[in-house]
């Protein structure tokens, strides 16, 4: 029981990272992406290649993996982010195919459907991170560090302007701001710090296929941060606790396993549309009270 | 080679009718309704379970399909587009919206039918006929002349019939149009029920050449969405070039590379064109800010 109650903890800690990551490209800088699970994907790959072809260690898969989703984000986000609104969710969601397309039919780099097995356990100056609580208390410790670091971010000038240009893009170039590339560096913030959890999940798991980085889950990760409160960091927190939380539940009711799945996804489906229902006429939904 | 010209005919019929289904609902309603992927898999579903399960003639299935999916096109816009609508969300709300709705709706699909692939046959499996080397069935060629058949009409529905100007007169300007005395809400409900029924069309031929699952709609449907941003919005010529690249580069990919592979290319393609030419082959310029 204390090892479910443990998995159950590290999973919520895992998304609540992906998830406040999100938060500072469609919370903050108001732009809506779809591709986030392929971020999260391409963290997870990074790290299981480096570690099962080339041996290498956590402490360094980590900062390459964080740095080549950030050097992909860099290069998708100057293509993409010269389009706006619809558009932009569209390109995303194409980018978010495309890069599962790549992890599902490239046999040689990332063996295709079937996946990368044998993903070795963390390793940190000879502290072995394979028992769930270590591994717990490492997330925990991650996330912290990031959320920090996030909150640091936010408040910053740089944050300050992001928060302009989503509410007002053409006023806040007026004063002189250079909106796409505060965009850009956002988006490329906001990929690398995904790369994490994608990094600790495949390390948890220990085995990664492409099915856990589809179209499906970018849009799980976007209605937790619409649920959340597009700008709340700690709203996120209780959103993805509640979400995850939720199947296990159902679980519990005595539902089958496949449709406890079905009802989980219609059920974060209505929260998200009475979200919407509920928000105000612009991006900000739960707007923070001054 | 003549195989191929054949695919990419059939393909790029499916993917016309696809995109100005998709693109009479933008054109009113100003958002991209993705919702429509689940009425378009819905249609399938019905038609085999009126078909299969409840043994009808096929003929009287596909049309309680198509019937049932325009039902449920008209109840999300009257009870939750209208509303936001009302309620003045952004664009991309209402896109967010769409994507929420069609992942309720695709789950539905999934519990009562379950996840696997479903196939309807109405004639006894046999290789197909033969002309200049090229294999095809009949359900192929229905399905093409079907296509461009209902695609014409569509045109012809827009360019000349007075709710079809309506239609058009509201994507143009909805205040002027209102102002007009033309009722832009009942102009989206017909819209939603014109587009409805049109994909529906396209998810029946689909459905009964190469099987159903729970996520047919949503690639069928993004592909009428490349189409249409391809080929530019509001424009008729538009969609077609956009349906005929995007199937031509489908099954040359197909024929050249790999057939998993043309999923990738639809969207590199999508995504070049959004770069270099966000307004399509046609440029008809779409207001997206106004300052």
């Amino acid at each position: 029981m204390t090892e479910y109650i443990l998995h159950l903890l590290i999973l919520i800690t895992i998304y609540v990272l992906l998830a406040q990551s999100l938060s500072l490209t469609t919370g903050f800088a108001g732009m809506i992406s779809l591709a986030h699970a392929g971020f999260y994907g391409i963290g997870a790959y990074a790290t299981a290649i480096l570690s099962v072809n080339y041996h290498l260690p956590f402490i360094l898969t980590l900062p390459i993996g964080m740095l080549f989703c950030g050097i992909i984000a860099l290069i998708v986000s100057i293509i993409a982010l010269r389009i706006v609104d619809d558009y932009f969710i569209i390109c995303t969601l194409g980018i978010q195919i495309v890069i599962f397309s790549i992890m599902n039919n490239c046999m040689s780099l990332t063996n295709g459907p079937m996946g990368i097995p044998g993903i070795p356990s963390i390793v940190i100056f000879g502290i072995d991170f394979s028992s769930k609580f270590l591994f717990l208390i490492l997330c925990l410790g991650l996330l912290i560090s990031f959320f920090n670091i996030l909150r640091k971010v936010i408040k910053s000038n740089f944050g300050r302007v992001l928060i302009a240009l989503s509410e007002d893009e053409i006023y806040t170039q007026s004063t002189g701001k250079n909106v796409y590339n505060y965009k850009v560096i956002a988006f490329t913030i906001s990929a690398m710090i995904a790369a994490v959890p994608g990094v600790l999940y495949a390390h948890y798991i220990t085995y990664i296929d492409p099915s856990s980085f589809t179209v499906d889950e970018s849009i799980f990760i976007l209605s937790i941060v619409i649920i959340g409160g597009m700008r709340n960091l700690w709203g996120i927190l209780f959103a993805t606790a509640f979400l995850v939380l939720l199947p296990e539940a159902l679980r519990f009711v005595g539902l089958p396993n496949n449709i406890a799945a079905n009802l989980r996804q219609i059920v974060y489906g209505i929260i998200l549309i009475a979200v919407i229902f509920k928000s105000g006429s612009n991006f900000s939904i739960f707007k923070k009270k001054n | 080679m003549s195989q191929v010209i054949f695919n990419i005919l059939y393909s790029s019929a499916i993917i016309s009718l696809l995109a100005v289904s998709f693109n009479i609902i933008f054109i009113s309603a100003k958002f991209l309704n993705l919702a429509h992927a689940a009425i378009i898999t819905f249609a399938g579903y019905f038609c085999y379970l009126f078909y299969y399960q409840l043994n009808l003639s096929i003929w009287f299935a596909s049309a309680i399909g198509i019937a049932f999916s325009i039902i449920i096109g008209l109840i999300i816009e009257l009870i939750i587009y209208r509303s936001l609508r009302k309620r003045k969300k952004s664009a991309s709300l209402m896109l967010i919206t769409s994507l929420g709705l069609y992942v309720i709706l695709q789950n539905f699909i999934s519990m009562i039918w379950g996840d696997d692939t479903k196939t309807i046959r109405i004639s006894d499996v046999k290789i197909g006929n033969e002309i200049l080397g090229v294999y095809y069935t009949n359900i192929q060629l229905a399905t093409i002349f079907l296509c461009i058949s209902l695609f014409i009409l569509a045109i012809l529905f827009l360019q000349f019939h007075k709710i079809g100007k309506n239609i058009r007169a509201v994507s143009a300007n909805s205040e002027l149009a209102n102002i007009q005395g033309i009722n832009s809400n009942l102009i989206i409900l017909w819209a939603c029920g014109i587009g409805s029924a049109l994909s529906a069309v396209a998810g029946i031929l689909v459905s009964l050449d190469t099987g159903l699952s729970p996520v047919v709609g949503f690639n069928l449907l993004l592909y009428g969405v490349v189409a249409m941003v391809i080929g530019g919005v509001g424009s008729y010529w538009g969609l077609i070039w956009g349906a005929l690249l995007l199937g031509s580069a489908q099954h040359l990919t197909a024929y050249a590379i790999d057939s998993k592979w043309m999923n990738a290319v639809t969207y590199i393609i999508l995504i070049l064109f959004l770069i270099w030419k966000p307004l399509g082959f046609s440029g008809v310029r779409l207001k997206k800010t106004e300052i």
